[in-house]
């Protein structure tokens, strides 16, 4: 009987070995191996905040992943100026006025196969093939051939200046042949990429491994692995940097920056501006007076210091110091209207989302200023995917937005177009005016970099006369490093993370 | 036989208008799947007509709802569920590996609720074990706060000081036995502390048996009496643990997020707002599978501990013996709660302050400030009407519903399992697909899934009342059926789903907080107590009096509906005890009295 019994309350723990497989795979145990393995450079634990989304597909979010990484590189990258640096291309020249011809240097796939024209031609081939076609090259027919031993030549249907800079982008990566083979349009980066470090694993929507790569061009990487993990929570980010599970930890969001040790935070500035966007062609901010009057009524400076706690510059135009160029070309803004006395003009609908949570609260302070002013405000607030439709269709007043001022192309006058113009694609202030399409238009046209910059800075002046739009703040971001890592990327166009020195 | 085929057949067709409400959502709430799933994919992506045109295409909604949806359906015979929208990955092998960890996850916290449950109770069944219980005071303010703490509070708290300052478990991951810990206990312990002060409610009724005296006098240990007094009581609460193993496991997207746990409730909850609906059918599927093979583990188990008795009609009613008034604790709580609110009420809620913000108490601000600065005992005080009013509306209507369709257990029982296994987002969804997204949605979303629990604990109550002897002597004298629900049943049966209603209440309250998301319910800078707590969540460790201030009032209102509830129990029984009489003559009365006398004859 009392056997019979004590073996009933035992049974339960047959259920053990069977519960194994309810675990996610990988991390945790691994903290102390890899530690001096090949006698150099121990696994780097880095966590990321956004997990793959379509099976690190490199024509969507998931190309940034892998960029940041070192698993893939394109033709180009971005310097700190944000002008094309040379990266799988030594060096490119335009030939005419459409077609330019990019000189390849020595490099292997982590798969073994030379880095050929006709590979990088394919991949480029497969990439315009993509539905929906990169971000990078929306609007953009691309045709791309081998051009003899190192040479590729890129030819577009209209003449293209920013053509180095759009082959910059993470989703124009060059992967060899292997990677399509799976058909379907499915597309592996996993082994078949040219960066440092190499995908060996991935564990879905969780954690991934990387092993260096030995043959990468620009000589081995000083870490010999990465366990890369995937962690949307940004408290549970940095918690796990706070108990030494991490080495590095993407993304921490403001809140926690405080419970982070001094040493162990390290902010830059982002290419991201939060704004204030005012409906320019319904409702009350129609009246580009009543947009000058909430223009004139907003503090910007209590947004970097308060509410993002110094982790953000004051807003002082589109781009932020990030673009390190605009600061020095910028000019007063032209056209503004003079600010009119809020009459009752009913309540103004302000709107953001809480995907990060700054906005809400940004949102917030600007309701009181506006109140203050002697405006009527009504905050809505939802998850951006819910929102972003009725933002596009003018439905609110006001919208308080986080927008990333260097697109996917690199280009600066890309946002302006998008956001700006009668036509652009993302224009949630409804802004149409003649003299901002004109000379958006104007600098889509140039070449030259500096004067493109230049012009880039005069079209600016027009929007930020138009009132249409308030820069509030220009966001830093907050990268937690442990002391013990040296050598971490902090890139503010966020396309690079781990680089070839990183380890600890 | 005809009846379990029925209630098959319901529960089936309740699984099928499901699945095929889920397949529709895109058309009834007029939201284009293909902006969010792209939004989902990439968030900075422009959506503009071609990229959504081609990602139509990708997925194959050109054909529109019914196209797509006997698609899936079909494959689904084959064992296909079709592909994720989202990541285009098989959806099958994803949602099961979600389930595991799920499961799993459930599995430990269920263990650490009946252990709560078992330390809420312990008192009651040593006392009940000596037959000391007579005369003792209804406690169980300590359950009640505990019963009133957001998960995400205890996961937050668990996961700073025991993982991360303290350093004895791991706060972050799921990798093995040592990492289920904090989740299960953050899961645990609320609802531990909810089943354990529903049996501290039934235990002293069956310590107050005749067998009970009769074992005692036989010389029974106390030990063997108590656990024959819990296994009593526990059919009474099995609904309610089959309904927390489903809620647990589809539900716990706050606590999988807290620690990064790859489980069923972040994968739903993903799906529901990118309207991935592959892997939502799928997920919710499984979830109703789970609800049902729940429920019907919960009858076996009840019919195994009280089956031959359900069937005689021998059970004796499980009134408790009345205990004293409830005395000044409820008193004490309320007051402490109005000088709260009217502190609050004298000052300004939306007075914003940068300057001042995340600032300790101090005699200026009693309570400290949030993150912009604003006083938090008058957000606090202005939250109390908005919040109470709500809560307490949506609870007095799922009160009501509840019981109702407890009333009718054949219908109601399946749509109680199928509406408490969804995913609360998912329900949100399918009530703004109906009603619109008006100012009564929230309420009616909230409500539409608070009434489970209710019917459940009523239906089981029932079942076992309607087994009673006094049932039977009054069916013997002739009592109609509604005479029997009037003076018989309600009586015995609502007094407990009050009390359990009210021990929900502050849950309501953050349920209603939890949807502001889809656009739902209370905006900042609305002080409404569920939205304070969730706009001061990243600033738990920073500022632990931004969240304490709110959590607090929430668990002091949680104490004072459970303490003021225990006065409510005399009078009913009081009316019920003259029903008895004047329904009985003869030699009847004297055994009707005896029932009445027994617990009288147990202090």
């Amino acid at each position: 009987m009392r056997s019979h019994r004590r073996s009933r309350l035992l049974a339960p723990f047959l259920l053990v070995p069977l519960t194994a497989g309810c675990f996610s795979s990988g991390g945790g145990d691994d903290s102390a191996s890899g530690d001096g393995k090949d006698g150099d450079g121990a696994r780097l634990r880095v966590a990321l905040a956004f997990p793959p989304a379509e099976n690190l597909s490199p024509y969507g979010a998931d190309a940034t992943l892998l960029s940041r990484l070192g698993v893939t590189e394109g033709l180009t990258a971005l310097d700190a100026n944000g002008s094309a640096a040379p990266a799988l291309a030594e060096s490119w020249r335009r030939d005419g006025d459409k077609t330019w011809e990019f000189t390849l240097r020595d490099a292997t796939f982590q798969d073994g196969g030379d880095v050929t024209p006709a590979a990088v031609a394919a991949s480029l081939t497969r990439a315009t093939e993509a539905k929906p076609a990169p971000a990078a090259l929306a609007g953009v027919t691309l045709g791309v051939k081998a051009g003899g031993d190192r040479v590729v030549r890129v030819t577009t249907a209209e003449p293209d200046p920013v053509l180095p800079l759009r082959l910059s982008s993470p989703s124009l990566a060059i992967l060899s042949a292997k990677a399509y083979e799976k058909g379907n349009g499915r597309v592996d980066p996993v082994g078949h990429a040219t960066g440092p470090f190499e995908l060996t694993e991935v564990n879905g929507a969780t954690s991934a491994s990387l092993e260096r790569f030995d043959d990468y061009w620009g000589g081995r990487a000083q870490a010999s692995g990465i366990d890369a993990r995937f962690i949307a929570d940004g408290t549970a980010r940095a918690n796990a940097l706070r108990t030494g599970e991490l080495d590095i930890a993407e993304a921490v969001p403001v809140a926690q920056a405080a419970s982070l040790d001094e040493k162990t935070r390290r902010d830059t500035a982002t290419t991201r501006t939060t704004s204030l966007l005012l409906n320019a062609s319904s409702g009350t901010f129609k009246d580009a007076g009543l947009r000058a009057a909430a223009r004139a009524a907003l503090d910007t400076s209590v947004f970097a210091k308060d509410v993002y706690e110094g982790y953000g510059d004051p807003g002082a135009g589109v781009y932020g110091p990030a673009v390190t160029w605009a600061e020095g070309k910028r000019t007063a803004p032209v056209g503004r209207a003079a600010a009119k006395k809020p009459g009752d003009g009913g309540t103004i609908t302000l709107a953001t989302y809480d995907n990060r949570p700054e906005l809400p609260e940004v949102a917030q302070v600007v309701k009181q200023q506006l109140e203050k002013a002697g405006f009527t405000v009504k905050l809505t607030v939802r998850e951006y995917s819910r929102l972003e439709g009725d933002a596009l269709d003018g439905k609110f007043d006001a919208f308080v937005l986080a927008r990333n001022t260097l697109l996917d192309t690199g280009d600066p006058v890309a946002v302006l177009a998008s956001d700006y113009t009668c036509d652009g694609g993302f224009n949630i202030a409804q802004l149409c005016d003649e003299g901002v399409d004109r000379a958006v238009a104007d600098a889509e046209k140039i070449a030259d970099t500096a004067k493109r910059q230049d012009a880039a800075m005069a079209a600016e002046a027009r929007i930020l006369g138009s009132d249409a739009v308030v820069p509030l703040v220009h966001q830093r971001i907050i990268t937690g490093v442990a002391d013990s890592v040296q050598g971490v990327v902090l890139d503010p166009y966020e396309r690079t993370l781990v680089g070839t020195g990183t380890r600890r | 036989m005809w009846q379990r085929v029925a209630a098959a057949g319901w529960r089936t067709l309740l699984a099928v208008g499901l699945v095929c409400g889920i397949g529709l959502l895109p058309w009834l709430t007029h939201t284009d799947p293909a902006h969010t799933v792209l939004k989902a994919r990439s968030a900075e992506r422009e959506p503009t007509p071609e990229v959504l045109a081609d990602i139509r295409q990708q997925l194959g909604i050109d054909g529109g709802p019914l196209h797509v949806l006997t698609g899936w359906l079909g494959g689904l015979v084959r064992g296909d569920a079709g592909q994720s929208w989202i990541s285009g990955a098989d959806v099958l092998p994803d949602v099961t590996r979600a389930l595991g960890a799920s499961l799993l996850l459930m599995g430990v916290a269920l263990l650490v609720a009946v252990l709560t449950a078992g330390l809420i109770c312990a008192r009651t069944l040593r006392l009940g074990a000596r037959r000391r219980l007579g005369g003792r005071r209804a406690g169980g303010s300590l359950s009640a706060v505990l019963a009133s703490l957001p998960e995400f509070l205890v996961a937050s708290v668990l996961a700073t000081v025991v993982g991360v300052q303290l350093g004895w478990l791991p706060a972050l991951g799921w990798y093995g036995p040592q990492w289920t810990v904090l989740p299960a206990l953050a899961l645990g312990l609320p609802a531990g502390a909810v089943l354990g002060r529903l049996l501290d409610d039934l235990l002293p009724g069956a310590f107050g048996e005749p067998w009970a005296l009769a074992a005692a006098a036989r010389g029974l240990t106390g030990r063997s009496v108590a656990r024959q007094a819990v296994r009593r009581c526990v059919p009474a609460l099995l609904p309610n643990l089959g309904l927390f193993v489903v809620g647990l496991t589809g539900g716990a997207v706050a606590v999988e997020q807290v620690f990064d746990i790859p489980g069923l409730g972040r994968t739903t909850l993903q799906a529901a707002l990118a309207q991935d609906l592959p892997v939502l059918q799928a997920g919710t599927l499984a979830l109703v599978l789970l609800a049902a093979l729940a429920t019907g583990a919960t009858r076996v188990a009840a019919r195994l501990l009280t089956g031959p008795a359900l069937r005689d009609g021998a059970l004796s009613s499980l009134h408790r013996p009345a205990p004293p008034a409830g005395g000044v604790l409820p008193l004490l709580y309320g007051a402490v709660l109005l000088a709260v609110v009217g502190a609050g009420l004298a000052r300004d809620p939306l007075a914003l302050d940068t300057g001042q913000r995340l600032r300790a108490p101090s005699p200026d601000h009693p309570f400290g400030t949030d993150a912009l600065g604003r006083d938090l005992l008058a957000r606090v005080g202005h939250g109390a009407l908005d919040t109470l009013l709500l809560a307490a509306a949506i609870s007095a209507a799922a009160l009501l519903v509840g019981v109702l369709l407890g009333l009718l257990p054949r219908v109601s029982a399946p749509l109680v399992d199928t509406v408490n296994a969804l995913p609360p987002v998912l329900v949100a969804l399918l009530v703004t697909a109906v009603a619109g997204s008006g100012a009564a949605t929230p309420a009616l979303a909230v409500g539409a899934v608070a009434w489970a629990p209710l019917a459940a604990h009523t239906s089981s109550l029932l079942r076992q009342e309607r087994a009673t002897l006094h049932i039977t002597a009054s069916k013997g004298l002739g009592a109609g059926r509604v005479h029997l629900l009037r003076h018989e049943l309600l009586p015995a049966v609502v007094p407990p789903v009050l009390r359990h209603a009210l021990l929900r209440l502050p849950g309501v309250a953050l349920a209603l907080a939890s949807l502001g998301f889809l656009g739902l319910g209370a905006q900042p800078p609305s002080p409404e107590w569920g939205l304070l707590l969730a706009e001061n969540q990243p600033y738990a460790e920073r500022a632990p009096w931004a969240v304490l201030a709110p959590a607090a009032v929430l668990a002091l209102l949680g104490a004072l509906a459970v303490s003021a509830a225990g006065g409510l129990r005399q009078p009913v029984l009081r009316r019920r005890s003259r029903a008895v009489t004047e329904g009985v003559d003869g030699a009847e009365r004297r055994s009707a009295a005896a029932t009445e006398k027994e617990p009288a004859g147990a202090r």
